[in-house]
């Protein structure tokens, strides 16, 4: 290939989601919304895989922790195999 | 005045009798220690992500109010007391709040329930009935 390095060879921009639409509240009671900033083994994904700007991530971060205090996401969940 | 936010599950099987202890319970902590109760808004029975006391699912509670500092510790120490909640949490919503701008709200403050959400764990109530039983009494 053209490029050096071989992992800058699919360079996808990703904006982070809560910037693009500011009508979208974060919120620790809205498990919905959340699920997709965590992974199927309910670990919070970061920031470089799931394009959320730092102020946003933050906040996600924070209404994880506390949907899991309250049982609206996992703390972990034992996968199928 | 701050204004804060509790959402807390009871056990699912608990009956309608006991959900109304449970709202005037509240309803009076919130009063005596000079607060305000804003909404309580019952959300009815959703799957719990992990079992809380061998249950895998509750009933959703929130809870917004207004008050001074030390009405948080109150409101949990009462929550903590009761067997039937499972768990809780609070949240401060605003630093300071006028008590008067946000009056009207509090004048027609009942029991709310939103059926949406339960519609799943609870066939027996249709979705989009936006009133209970409880409140046409």
């Amino acid at each position: 290939m053209a490029t050096k390095r071989r992992r800058r060879a699919f360079p996808r921009r990703k904006v982070c989601r809560f910037c693009a639409d500011s009508s979208l509240k974060i919120e620790y009671k809205d498990p919905k919304l959340l699920k997709y900033f965590i992974t199927e083994r309910g670990k919070i994904i970061p920031r470089r895989i799931s394009g959320n700007c730092a102020r946003h991530q933050r906040e996600i971060t924070v209404a994880v922790k506390r949907a899991r205090q309250i049982a609206l996401m996992p703390y972990t969940t034992s996968l199928p195999h | 005045m701050r204004r804060y936010e509790t959402l807390f599950i009871i056990t699912p099987d608990s009956s309608d009798d006991e959900l109304k202890t449970i709202f005037d319970k509240f309803q009076t902590v919130v009063t005596t220690r000079k607060g305000q109760m804003l909404s309580y808004e019952e959300q009815g029975k959703k799957k719990l992500a992990y079992d809380i006391k061998r249950h895998g699912k509750g009933y959703y509670v929130l809870m917004d109010y207004l008050g001074p500092a030390d009405i948080v510790a109150e409101v949990e120490r009462n929550l903590r007391l009761d067997e039937r909640i499972l768990s809780y949490i609070t949240v401060k919503l605003a630093d300071q709040v006028d008590p008067e701008s946000l009056k009207t709200q509090a004048a027609e403050l009942r029991r709310t329930a939103k059926t949406e959400e339960s519609a799943e764990a609870a066939p027996a109530a249709p979705a989009g009935e936006t009133e209970r039983e409880e409140e046409a009494e």
